[in-house]
């Protein structure tokens, strides 16, 4: 008896020790080693382009058509067939694909603003700066500021292909009726126009800030840097709970107090859209979807300007990311496919379509602005794009930090430089927990 | 028929000798023939159940100690290299403000989603139990959004919480009444989520509650009635006591559904899980959220695990033998 129980142990323990030999195998590495970088060491004048590349994409904005046809321009001139696999319906669930395993799969891939970094510290992600110039394509035709998104360590690791940003949004008929000549260009005047409009009753609000889930750390970062202040400044975190940002926030706050202002409970679009509020800022890509859905003439403008700075606007969307897992004959061809897809044509033709920015300077768009004039507002505000924060696209979870944070303060009257205290103290664990060993 | 017997005391001859095995040879006989009974028993079982285990050892057993292995590991989603760190992911989450937060959220959803779902089932059942017209229609009624798609049932439901334009806005208002800020305060998302989730699964409820209704014997429910019990007490005295074994069931199977399959309507309803990352949605939003958190995904993942197969153990072991059985 005592055998055998002995036996069972033993055999219990041998399958055990199996299983974990074989987990730890099949897992990540757990020797510390990093993925090594291709790029640096390829000499790519002696590198010939593969005839086949994959690329993975959410059809940005609906485009599959359109992403179809300048596959098909771009496997014309260079003879090079491309497989698209559709890596998600949205970015989030494209940067889930890349991350559980498309990596091995996909040649360029769809990563947005905010996924594109943890795919870099995961040593997923080439640098594009050396095979751009093996490839023939001149990335300073690109609008600055949407390509220095994907600057890190001195390498640009995408390339801006379908790119937003806020955008002014008002409601013209609710500003002719309360007798408002033009759109606000400060903030300030935003916090007048829309308590004229709830005072003269023409809509339940004059303004609508956006809900946790559209991202209002993005829609609120002019209105931060508008006052001098901002998420971070580069990894100096403690600029979220400065002097600056906190007499934002509170702006912002004293808005909803006062009731010129509300927090959409689902979507700013939407509430802009049914004319339960008179402005918003939402994004550039949103445009189609509210010139639709409005049954009134809708206006656009520059984001409005702070006490401190202009109305700086912050960049969003998507670029395009080359895998650093691909063979460097894949990596040059798939950097003639980046180059093709953001050329000043593809990006005209892809905009047109989309309602994304064009990230090409030298895109025309001459016809779009005729159909919709509101779109140049969106174009010309281009040259007051500005780079964001370290702390809302590269820290993991500091974004819904962020979100959830602004949508409780803004919708309750908790007290705001407190609250932003807390946000740099989660913001410093944060970086310690996620970070500071990988970058440091 | 005659048998000649040899005399006990002679010697049996050479040939008697090699046909009459010993009694050695016939235990080996014996032992051989068993083992192939046992080997052709042991072959037709491996044909049999030998697929069926290995596909159990691949998509059951190999995921949940895999699992276990990644729930010891500081590792972001996605990258190939991770650090070893024991049991830190488990004490971050019973020690964490978050992960208590987590469970606090929990016990509060399932107290909710299983209270809210047993009581109205019940209550349900025992109307739907009684002989009233378009008592089949309303039964089919009663269960339909249980075989509902989950997020189409949380989009209808956003519609309708929708503080400015949603239909529970306008019948709050007819009464005068304010609509909650559903979705921007913590607390009143939860109580959102719970009344959707009660509304989609009571219907399940309803219809095991009437099974047992009807199992219950008519002649004991007709002896009250004429030793003059009344309607309250023939249910707390006859229908509730037999109907504990279904009360059990549904106990046990409602707090192990409400921690697994509510995913869909926190999802829909709660993107980001604010105020309703219950411990299921919490898997998810720390691994597949912005955090890629996948080694302490996992350890959350496994507590979730031993907190089923504990519950499973205690209904199989303890309650059962509690309650009353006809």
């Amino acid at each position: 008896m005592r055998n055998s129980t002995l036996s069972a142990t033993w055999k219990g323990t041998a399958v055990f020790g199996m299983a974990a030999l074989v987990l730890t195998a099949c897992g990540p590495d757990t020797s510390g080693e990093s993925a090594e970088d291709q790029v640096a060491d390829t000499d790519w004048s002696d590198v010939e382009p593969a005839d086949e590349i994959t690329f993975a994409t959410n059809h940005p904005g609906g485009s599959e058509d359109q992403e179809n046809e300048l596959i098909e321009q771009f496997t014309e001139e260079t003879g090079i067939e491309v497989n698209v696999i559709t890596s998600g319906a949205d970015y989030e669930e494209t940067n889930r694909w890349f991350q559980t395993g498309g990596g091995d799969n996909a040649d360029v891939i769809v990563l947005s603003d905010a996924t594109w970094f943890p795919n870099y510290l995961n040593g997923a992600l080439a640098p594009v700066d050396d095979l751009l110039e093996a490839a023939d394509v001149d990335s300073s035709g690109y609008v600055e500021a949407l390509y220095e998104d994907y600057l890190y360590e001195d390498h640009h690791y995408g390339v801006p292909y379908a790119r937003s940003t806020p955008l002014f949004y008002y409601n013209v008929d609710h500003f002719e009726e309360a007798g408002l000549d033009g759109a606000p260009e400060t903030w300030e005047e935003v916090a007048e126009y829309a308590q004229t409009i709830v005072d003269e009753d023409i809509a339940s609000y004059g303004y609508s800030f956006p809900p946790s889930n559209e991202y209002p750390a993005w829609g609120l970062a002019n209105l931060v840097w508008g006052y001098g202040g901002g998420w971070s400044d580069e990894w100096d975190l403690s600029m979220v709970s400065s002097d600056a940002t906190a007499e934002a926030i509170e702006f912002a706050q004293s808005g909803v107090q006062d009731g010129w202002a509300h927090v959409s409970a689902s979507s700013q679009t939407d509430d802009f859209s049914s004319g339960v509020s008179s402005m918003t800022i939402q994004s550039t890509g949103s445009l189609g979807g509210i010139l639709e859905a409005a049954d009134f003439e809708v206006g656009t403008a520059f984001l409005p300007d702070g006490p401190a700075a202009e109305g700086e606007t912050p960049t969003g969307g998507a670029g395009l990311m080359i895998a650093s897992a691909s063979d460097p004959e894949e990596q040059l061809a798939a950097a003639m496919f980046v180059g093709h897809m953001t050329s000043a044509e593809s990006q005209a033709y892809f905009s047109e379509a989309t309602g994304y920015v064009p990230s090409h300077q030298d895109a025309d768009m001459s016809s779009v602005y005729e159909e919709q004039p509101q779109f140049e507002t969106a174009v010309e505000q281009l040259d007051r794009a500005r780079v964001q924060d370290h702390a809302r696209v590269f820290l993991p979870g500091a974004d819904l930090e962020l979100a959830e944070t602004l949508q409780d303060v803004l919708s309750a009257d908790a007290d705001v430089r407190e609250e932003l205290e807390r946000v740099q103290a989660e913001f410093e664990e944060l970086y310690e927990t996620e970070l500071a060993d990988e970058l440091e | 028929m005659t048998t000649v017997e040899s005399p006990p005391d002679s010697a049996p001859s050479e040939s008697a000798q090699r046909s009459t095995p010993t009694e050695a040879e016939l235990a080996a006989a014996r032992k051989r023939a068993r083992r192939r009974a046992s080997s052709k028993n042991w072959a037709l079982f491996l044909l049999f159940a030998g697929p069926n285990i290995l596909l159990i050892l691949a998509f059951i057993y190999y995921p949940l100690i895999s699992n276990m292995y990644y729930s010891t590991l500081d590792w972001r989603l996605g990258s190939p290299t991770a650090d070893p760190v024991g049991m830190s992911n488990y004490i971050r989450f019973f020690t964490s403000p978050s992960g208590l937060e987590v469970w606090r959220v929990t016990a509060i959803f399932t107290a909710g989603a299983v209270i809210g779902s047993m009581v109205l089932g019940l209550l349900i059942a025992l109307v739907l139990n009684k002989k009233i017209p378009g008592r089949t229609a309303a039964r089919t009624a009663v269960f339909s959004p249980y075989v509902l798609s989950g997020v189409g049932v949380a989009l209808v439901w956003m519609f309708i919480f929708d503080p400015q334009r949603g239909a529970l806005a306008h019948i709050l208002a007819a009464f005068g009444i304010d609509s909650p800020a559903w979705f921007l305060d913590g607390d009143w998302n939860l109580v959102m989520v719970i009344i959707v989730y009660v509304w989609k699964n009571l219907g399940y409820c309803a219809v095991v509650f009437l099974a047992g209704l009807q199992s219950i014997p008519k002649d004991l429910l007709e002896a009250a009635t004429i030793d003059r019990a009344g309607a309250v007490r023939r249910f707390f005295s006859i229908v509730l006591p037999l109907l504990t074994p279904t009360v059990f069931f549904l106990l046990v199977t409602n707090i192990i559904f409400s921690m697994t399959n509510a995913f869909d309507i926190l999802r829909v309803m709660t993107p980001s899980g604010n105020g309703t990352n219950t411990i299921i949605f919490e898997i998810y939003l720390q691994a597949f959220g912005q955090y890629n958190r996948a080694g302490y995904s996992a350890a959350i993942a496994v507590v979730l695990f031993f907190t089923l197969f504990i519950i499973t153990a205690v209904q199989l072991r303890f309650v059962e033998r509690k309650v009353h059985y006809q």
